[in-house]
């Protein structure tokens, strides 16, 4: 079992990734750790401590973080795309947990030095937590088994301006720290997520299995749907699969193909937030990154659907 | 008793604002953080854990970060000397260098909320990540006093940015806009007048003591260098005068408050701090500005502090 830290700012979609990842039998979910982004921190937090709660595992710790990207300001919160609650305004009951004392940045440093080579840190958020870890922690890397994140777009422009996906635009100082960091980083970003789209017979296949995690999800998902309806002309209830994605790379890596190279993000001017991949090294050494850009769309939905309906 | 905590990238001119604090019958200092830019942090952890040693004091000294948030560190040799103390080769300090330098920050101003005046002498990588980690800090330092920028003038490292600011502009601006109560002192009240001539040098150095012999001493290289880089007349002491400031606030004898903002990601203007002194943009003031100091009093301080 492959132990997992997920970084999270949940999120409709993050929802959807840490239900899946909790029913994961390759996946050992360590601790989750929150991050503003889809929603203030304070709501993202009551929202992993909802999702534990539901899945029963109530005694995995959540630890929360940044409550605003390391350098630039905080913008506005997508309440269009995921609600004022981060869960389409579906008006959970408040959880019973509580977080963790310790910085989200801190539990992930104290968690990766005690587990030397086995921790994977899948950040589905906006960057910072892992940012400041690094900056608090230089060494972190060496410590740190595999880094999966959601988030960036090379080839396949931006959702949140022409070139920039939203997570990495909501920190990009952060989200270039973590690609410069010496340490193996898989980016499951728009290149792919936006390939895997699940509509509403597919959606509707998943609700019928009525295991309480399709439950949740199927009331959290209209004003996800809406959003996804209105800006891209979608007809059918078509969402793009964006952090679940991260979940499918982690069991079976193999739905994926990747390109290598070292990627960097631009942190500034109406740029800001571009991944973009330098796979000659144009600019300068930099680790490469393996970057997915093909995906077995039915794959990952048939295992998502597989992990979300037993 | 005031409390301090101390920020810094410890050079020659670090050691003497840090030898004023310690000096200062009235201020506590409890803890030093420091980061990089001068020098690297380890270096600047060993000079500044001797400059505690010189002062015969048991201040605790504390690693923070060794690189900037979004750039390579570009170190200040050339002006400090290959040690950062002018060449001195100081023996290894005995002082305990600790580490966790940002937490401990956070902690010691948690643990005194509205009571602690933050010093900063270097760039600003350590306060960007102590308001990353706990934001809530911004609200409970009592007031921070920035040797940093230049306010309506030029730089001393480009045409456009003081050395601190530069060094590490991403973290500057998330400290500007952090909302903190914050003062700064700019490079450009450190020119001029507030040098410290040769003959002031000489009459500093024959007080005698070890700290006067070793404020003098560390800080040779920065003396010939200024005279050569910039041509300013002998010793320039940016952080001492911050100190100075931060320690009787009367020194600032003209000051305003003004949004400042800084320039990151823009080439030649990367560390600028833009003042607004004509409040043409309308935003809610964010900075005291010191546009104006008495240079007999700092002169007169910095001797005080060495008798």
């Amino acid at each position: 079992m492959r132990k997992l830290i997920i970084d999270t700012d949940p999120g409709v979609d993050d929802a959807m990734m840490i239900l899946a990842a909790l029913r994961a039998p390759e996946l050992d979910v360590i601790g989750l750790t929150t991050v503003f982004g889809n929603c203030p921190v304070e709501i993202g937090t009551q929202n992993a401590l909802r999702l534990l709660e539901l899945e029963g595992h109530g005694d995995i710790p959540v630890s929360k973080g940044c409550s605003k990207a390391l350098v630039v300001p905080l913008g506005e919160f997508p309440a269009n795309v995921h609600g004022d609650d981060g869960l389409g305004n579906a008006s959970f009951e408040a959880p019973k947990g509580k977080p963790l004392a310790r910085h989200a940045a801190q539990f992930i440093i104290d968690t990766c030095k005690a587990f030397p080579g086995e921790v994977t840190l899948a950040p589905i958020g906006p960057l910072s937590n892992i940012g400041l870890a690094l900056q608090l922690c230089p060494e972190l890397p060496k410590y740190v088994r595999e880094v999966v994140i959601m988030g960036g777009s090379c080839y396949a422009g931006g959702n949140i301006s022409p070139v920039a996906e939203a997570n990495i635009y909501h920190d990009p100082h952060a989200a270039d720290m973590v690609f410069r960091a010496d340490w193996p980083v898989v980016m499951v970003g728009l290149d792919v997520t936006q390939q895997i789209v699940m509509d509403n017979s597919f959606l509707n296949k998943l609700y019928a299995a009525q295991t309480p995690a399709t439950d949740f999800l199927k009331r959290i998902q209209p004003l996800y749907q809406a959003f996804h309806a209105n800006i891209y002309g979608f007809t059918a209830g078509e969402i793009h699969t964006h952090d679940p994605s991260v979940t499918a790379y982690l069991v079976k890596p193999d739905l994926f193909g990747t390109l290598e190279t070292p990627v960097h993000v631009e942190t500034n001017g109406r740029c800001m937030g571009f991944t973009i991949a330098d796979p000659l090294k144009q600019w300068g050494e930099r680790r490469a990154a393996k970057v997915c850009t093909r995906v077995n769309a039915e794959g990952v939905k048939n295992l998502l659907y597989d992990l979300l309906a037993r | 008793m005031r409390k301090f905590w101390i920020d810094t990238d410890t050079a020659s001119d670090d050691a003497v604002a840090i030898l004023m604090a310690l000096q200062a019958p009235d201020v506590e200092v409890l803890g030093i953080s420091v980061v990089a830019g001068n020098v690297p942090v380890d270096m600047g952890c060993q000079n500044a854990g001797y400059t505690v040693e010189v002062c015969e004091k048991n201040v605790p000294v504390y690693r923070g970060t060794a690189l900037p948030l979004s750039r390579e560190p570009s170190y200040a040799y050339f002006f400090h000397g290959p040690d950062g103390m002018g060449g001195m080769n100081y023996p290894a300090t005995k002082t305990p260098i600790q580490t966790g330098g940002v937490e401990a920050m956070v902690n010691a101003i948690r643990k005194n909320p509205g009571e602690i005046t933050l010093v900063t002498l270097g760039p600003l990588t350590n306060i960007a990540n102590a308001l990353a980690l706990a934001p809530d800090i911004a609200k409970k330092v009592k007031i921070c006093y920035l040797m940093a920028g230049a306010a309506c003038t030029v730089g001393n490292v480009t045409p456009a940015a003081e050395y601190n600011v530069w060094f590490d502009p991403e973290a500057a601006y998330a400290v500007y806009h952090s909302g903190m109560k914050m003062v700064q002192v700019g490079w450009e009240l450190c020119r001029g007048e507030a040098n410290i001539s040769d003959s002031e040098q000489a009459d500093l150095r024959a007080i005698g003591t070890r700290r006067a012999k070793f404020a003098i001493d560390c800080n040779r290289q920065a003396v010939a260098t200024n005279k050569k880089w910039l041509g300013d007349p002998s010793l320039p002491l940016p952080d001492p005068v911050t100190m100075a400031i931060a320690l009787d606030p009367g020194i600032a004898r003209r000051q305003g408050d003004y949004y400042v903002d800084i320039a990151y990601g823009q080439a030649n203007t990367d560390g600028m701090t833009i003042v607004d002194e004509r409040n043409v943009l309308q935003k809610p003031k964010t900075v005291t500005v010191v546009w104006e100091i008495d240079v007999p009093a700092w002169k007169r301080m910095l001797r005080e502090s060495l008798l």
